[in-house]
């Protein structure tokens, strides 16, 4: 999965769990001030990306971290890269 | 000339306001409490809470509508036809202080707490009884907690004020909700009831005690059952009630 797939993957979820229009979903969004999110959609949020990507996303510092949409594409594209690597 | 002459009305309006906010709180609220104290003897735990959450009430209504009078006129619009019986959720924009006491004008006669900042509760005397009636703190307990207690509230018969904007807005605009409150409502399935306040922006402002005279508008806008909301999740219903909100406020504000 490239990168732009990821990141059209997330707006997917966007759009669908939380009905944000296409035109809103811009990368340098704050997904608090301008997407209307709290921390009880994050959690939502949260879920859904597990579910769209089939990860395991752990209640972590880096998801408290996340403050703009691109925040969220970065998060996955890690998680998904950390996915490929093989265990030692 | 002009500006000292608006100076020492404003002055003295504030003088008027405080001196008989302060009069009539000191001679009511002790009234009152050894009344319901006295009512007490009789009543069952249940019942006790009550008649405090509507002492309240009324205490409120008392002062919105005569100590605040040489401050404040308040156009009052109900356009909600409601059981007495509720309970409800009342969720209103948030633009001052002066909001939790113009809740009881829609929330009355319902019995009904507020959802409050950690910060009311620390104002002397108020504080207290926000705390002996049940007034929930949002900030001081985890939403799981919150969420049972709101719950048990609903399922008692008591409704719920909130603010979902969380604090008070800077401007006139709008702020995001959140959540929880409209998490609770999906849960228990109780009706939600749209309040908008405007006008009070100055009555007083943020971070003042000084009230500037004005002319309140509020209104009690058509309940939103939860047959209406029952397939949305709580995202989706936060930003319909604070779309009928926002475009209700700026229909009063566009007529004023």
């Amino acid at each position: 999965m490239d990168k732009q797939e990821v990141i059209d993957k997330i707006n997917q979820v966007f759009e669908e769990s939380f009905e944000i229009k296409k035109e809103e979903l811009l990368p340098q969004a704050n997904i608090f001030e301008d997407l209307g999110l709290d921390s009880l959609d994050v959690v939502d949020l949260v879920v859904a990306l597990q579910q769209k990507f089939g990860i395991k996303i752990r209640a972590d510092q880096r998801v408290r971290d996340i403050r703009t949409l691109e925040d969220v594409y970065k998060f996955v594209l890690i998680l998904k890269s950390e996915e490929k690597k093989p265990l030692k | 000339m002009l500006i000292e002459m608006k100076t020492l009305k404003l002055i003295y309006f504030n003088i008027v306001f405080y001196t008989l906010f302060l009069s009539f709180s000191a001679i009511s609220i002790p009234v009152l409490s050894l009344f319901v104290a006295f009512l007490s003897l009789f009543l069952s735990h249940r019942n006790t809470m009550k008649r405090i959450r509507i002492t309240i009430g009324w205490w409120a209504l008392g002062i919105i509508k005569i100590i605040l009078l040489p401050v404040a006129r308040i156009q009052y619009k109900n356009r909600s036809e409601i059981n007495i019986l509720g309970p409800y959720i009342f969720v209103c924009n948030h633009r001052s202080f002066s909001d939790g006491f113009l809740l009881a004008l829609p929330c009355m006669p319902h019995e009904c707490i507020q959802i409050v900042n950690t910060w009311p509760f620390k104002i002397p005397v108020i504080g207290l009884i926000a705390k002996l009636a049940g007034y929930l703190s949002i900030n001081e307990m985890p939403f799981d907690e919150f969420s049972r207690r709101a719950c048990e509230l609903l399922r008692q018969g008591v409704s719920i004020a909130a603010f979902p904007e969380g604090t008070r807005s800077a401007d006139k605009k709008i702020g995001q909700f959140h959540s929880s409150i409209f998490r609770v409502a999906l849960q228990v399935q109780c009706p939600i009831i749209p309040i908008c306040i405007s006008g009070n922006e100055n009555i007083p402002p943020r971070r003042s005690l000084l009230l500037h005279q004005g002319i309140i508008k509020m209104h009690k806008l058509p309940c939103l059952e939860w047959e209406q909301y029952k397939d949305l999740g709580a995202f989706k219903l936060k930003n319909k009630v604070r779309d009928i909100i926002a475009k209700e406020l700026a229909a009063m504000e566009d007529v004023a």
